[in-house]
């Protein structure tokens, strides 16, 4: 891409960015919105380590979508360069 | 009307048609006309094997899946393994999935067919099918105009009878734009009732993956399939199983149907003309119409497109072209481009506040207003696009382009679900109805769908 298509479409992001600004003048102060829902299942909520089963069950889903395993079901990795 | 889907499934089931015939008719299909359409950029070799897999279980008495022998068409943005996940751009064009998205895990168990990967807007970054680097599609329902996007191959193959459904993702009107503009059925779930593990986000608070058919039925069958809690994702909705299509009613009696006096503002006027009878037939059907305000709804567009710039930015570093594919920034278009250079801006001008976090405080404004006006009425309907679409080829300015998405960034803003059903034409070119849900209102959506549907 030419140095001046580059720096045209920079201005032209550039310039929606600002007319952003503008339309939401006056609009009220609120709290941001990141996600729909309030509640994620990321954590426990009793901040307990999860029971045996549940872990086993979490290796199952981990290996099920891991990319590559070896004959005994442990996860392949690429191995640095960097190591001997 | 609307019969299709089940009439064919119910054809393959009871032997009149084999799942082989119809995954070999659609690909003959594909064969004729995708060198004018461009709706696929990728067949899949390996659906007849697929098919005569199903045929097998069927000839042996065995229970099928929901799905038995249907062409399915995957937009190019969620992985299917061994089948190339370009997002339709030369960063990506040699890479060929290694797994299966959730969603597609779950088509294959229901006995699905996935009949290749469709076209689409480079990186989801359009709303007309235009900037694929793999060339633009054509719109089989208006040919030689835009067929939307940016799932416009998945919309055009459904159109043109290439396949018999197709997945496509939502993240600002990516499903209700070209179904409309082409006159499918399309359908944006509720953010977090469908899994996006497996779907390269273009911005991951809004996206959502969603079906097209050419009847209701088709779009409930293909969703009730993908949708439900997956336990590898942190932010989903804890729905365990739902049920559409075995449930779809025509009856609106009852039900309080919502529209807006600010669509009339956004709209151009024959389109609305186009809406105004289809709303007309909904008071016929005994529904009660109501008046529902929503004074701040043109501001969404612009909050989308700081929100999603921020989100594309941080989702496109990965693609630094030293594991594989290229560097997006070398090999991108134009629109691309664009949006990573405005996500950088915002990310390196932002202070107090000024850009991202305002944008996210003009998310909830919209969100409130939206779910304020749900509260009063059962479903919204309105127009989906707010202009016709324009002739290929047409030199358009990034905010025309944008002002495409006018109508359908707001349900994303939301969160809610939001469907499209084709209400009539203007000078040969379809127009879509949309009608826009409560979170997790699919079954309503679903039931106003269905009676304009059955009228029509």
């Amino acid at each position: 891409m030419s140095e001046e298509r580059l720096k045209e479409i920079e201005r032209s992001a550039e310039e929606i960015v600002e007319s952003f600004v503008e339309a939401a003048e006056g609009l009220p102060s609120k709290r941001e919105t990141y996600y729909s829902h309030e509640v994620y299942n990321i954590v426990r909520p009793d901040g307990e380590p999860s029971p045996s089963g549940e872990r086993s069950e979490f290796r199952g889903r981990f290996i099920e979508i891991m990319p590559g395993s070896d004959e005994d079901g442990n996860l392949k990795v690429e191995v640095a360069r960097w190591v001997r | 009307m609307g019969e299709v889907t089940k009439a064919k499934l119910e054809a393959i089931r009871n032997g009149e048609l084999s799942a082989v015939e119809n995954i070999r008719q659609a690909l003959e299909r594909i064969s004729k006309l995708n060198p004018k359409i461009n709706a696929f950029i990728e067949p899949n070799h390996n659906a007849i094997s697929q098919a005569e897999a199903v045929d097998k279980k069927l000839n042996r008495g065995e229970r099928v899946g929901k799905l038995a022998g249907l062409a399915i068409g995957i937009k190019s943005n969620i992985n299917v393994k061994g089948l190339r996940a370009t997002c339709a751009s030369r960063t990506l064009e040699g890479y060929v999935a290694t797994y299966n998205a959730e969603v597609i895990k779950r088509i294959l168990r229901e006995d699905g067919i996935i009949i290749g990967m469709t076209n689409m807007d480079e990186f989801a970054c359009g709303s007309s099918g235009e900037t694929s680097a793999f060339g633009v599609t054509d719109n089989p329902a208006a040919p030689g105009h835009i067929p939307g996007g940016s799932s416009s191959g998945s919309a055009a193959a459904v159109a043109a009878g290439m396949c018999d459904l197709s997945l496509g993702s939502d993240t600002a009107g990516s499903i209700r734009n070209p179904a409309s503009h082409c006159g499918v059925v399309g359908v944006k779930p509720t953010y977090g009732l469908v899994p996006r593990q497996g779907l390269i986000d273009l911005a991951m608070s809004l996206d959502q993956i969603g079906p097209f058919a050419p009847d209701v039925y088709g779009v409930a069958l293909l969703l009730e399939v993908i949708a439900g809690f997956n336990p590898n994702e942190c932010v989903m909705l804890n729905v365990k199983g739902v049920s559409y299509a075995d449930e779809l009613e025509a009856e609106l009696k009852g039900m309080r149907i919502g529209t807006s006096p600010k669509f009339r503002e956004l709209t151009d006027p024959k389109i609305m003309e186009v809406i105004d009878s289809a709303i007309e037939k909904f008071h016929d059907f005994g529904a009660e119409i109501v008046e529902v305000e929503l004074p701040h709804l043109e501001k969404g567009l612009p909050a989308y497109y700081l929100i999603m710039s921020v989100e594309f930015f941080s989702a496109t570093r990965k693609f630094d072209g030293r594991k594989y594919g290229k560097r997006i920034e070398d090999v991108c278009g134009d629109e691309v481009m664009r949006r990573i250079l405005r996500g950088q801006y915002i990310s390196r001008k932002e202070y107090r506040g000024k850009y991202y976090q305002r944008a996210l405080q003009v998310r909830t404004i919209i969100r409130e207003e939206l779910m304020a006006a749900l509260e009063k009425v059962d479903v919204i309907v309105g127009p989906t696009v707010p202009k016709l679409p324009h002739k290929l080829g047409t030199s358009l300015t990034p905010m025309e382009m944008y002002a495409y998405d006018y109508l359908t960034a707001p349900t994303n803003l939301a969160s809610i679900c939001g469907g499209v059903i084709k209400a009539g034409e203007v000078d040969g070119i379809p127009v879509g109805l949309q009608v826009q849900g409560k979170m997790l209102g699919e079954g309503e959506m679903f039931r106003v769908l269905r009676a304009y549907e059955a009228v029509e």
